[in-house]
């Protein structure tokens, strides 16, 4: 279960090196089902929900990357360039 | 470099010399408020207390050689009509003014304003033009009849090249620049981006979903496209 979720989120890594951003949502919304308490999951939709211009739901997932991680420096960046959006 | 002198230290005035603070221009800050100035202090050039409807401090400051002066008095109408004035009659080249209404805009011109600004209005139409349609990021009036936007790109773009979308041709608008989001990996083995802008892009470019338009091209074909 857990090689799962790893593969899921490097495949959700790959996806966002190679700016398929929307097919990175797709597994990550898949790697969720089988954990939803690993701030790396929300990071990565925060990422790729940005890239999209998907601003309020990018906001959404860096507000919980902070939530499980209160010092993880870059998503609080993302979230304040968001929030200055 | 060139040198702005900021008069009236209120929200709009203290946010405009700091913005010009950080683009490294010289900029003296002006109020009679101790207070206003005191916040100033350390943030721009230099900050005066002083009743700026005073024109001989205000020779004294020497403002005459100044190249743009920033009149930010919305609230006290008279004192800017009259400072505007008075800058004028000094030799600034150019005169901004916040103007609080139409009749206080149509006064400030007729004593030489060279522009006249009225923030909240400015903001709120660029809020409206936003909020109406969500892919429009940022645009400028280039005339009463063009415009330049940023835009999220059509998903229908995503993946084709400009020639393939023929944006010239058959939506009439030019593409100026397109803004991308580089993604890379991190020392620690996360993901992040950084943006990169291809100025002036060809035929052969490709569009990638995600991507900002920098677009020109007549109100009516622009709007046509929001709506893809």
């Amino acid at each position: 279960m857990n090689d799962d979720y790893q593969d899921l989120i490097e495949l959700s890594d790959f996806y966002i090196l190679s700016q398929r951003y929307d097919e990175a949502i797709k597994v990550l919304k898949k790697a969720k089902k089988i954990k939803n308490t690993d701030w790396r999951l929300y990071y990565n939709l925060g990422i790729a929900y940005e890239a999209l211009h998907e601003v309020n739901d990018a906001r959404a997932a860096f507000r919980l990357v902070l939530k499980l991680d209160p010092d993880h420096k870059s998503a609080q960046e993302h979230l304040d360039t968001l929030i200055d959006e | 470099m060139k040198q702005f002198v900021v008069i009236g230290l209120g929200r709009f005035g203290s946010s405009i010399a700091r913005a010009l603070t950080e683009k490294k221009f010289e900029v003296l800050a002006i109020d009679k408020s101790e207070a206003q100035v005191k916040a100033m202090e350390g943030v721009v050039s230099q900050a005066v207390v002083m009743d700026a409807t005073d024109e001989k401090s205000l020779r004294e400051l020497g403002i005459g050689e100044f190249d743009t002066a920033i009149v930010s008095m919305g609230d006290t109408i008279e004192a800017s009509i009259m400072i505007t004035l008075v800058l004028k009659e000094m030799g600034v080249k150019q005169v901004i003014v916040k103007a609080k209404s139409e009749l206080h805009a149509k006064v400030l011109k007729r004593v030489g304003a060279d522009r006249i600004t009225f923030p909240e209005r400015e903001m709120a139409d660029r809020l409206a033009q936003s909020l109406a349609s969500p892919r429009i990021f940022d645009f400028i009036e280039v005339s009463e009849t063009y415009e330049i936007v940023e835009m999220a790109v059509p998903k229908k773009f995503a993946n084709k090249t400009l020639a393939d979308i023929k944006l010239r041709d058959k939506y009439r608008v030019s593409a100026v620049a397109i803004k991308r989001k580089i993604p890379y990996s991190t020392p620690d083995g996360s993901t992040d981006f950084k943006e990169e802008i291809i100025v002036g892009p060809g035929g052969s470019d490709e569009i990638i979903s995600g991507d900002v338009l920098i677009l020109l091209g007549c109100n009516e074909d622009i709007d046509k496209l929001k709506n893809l």
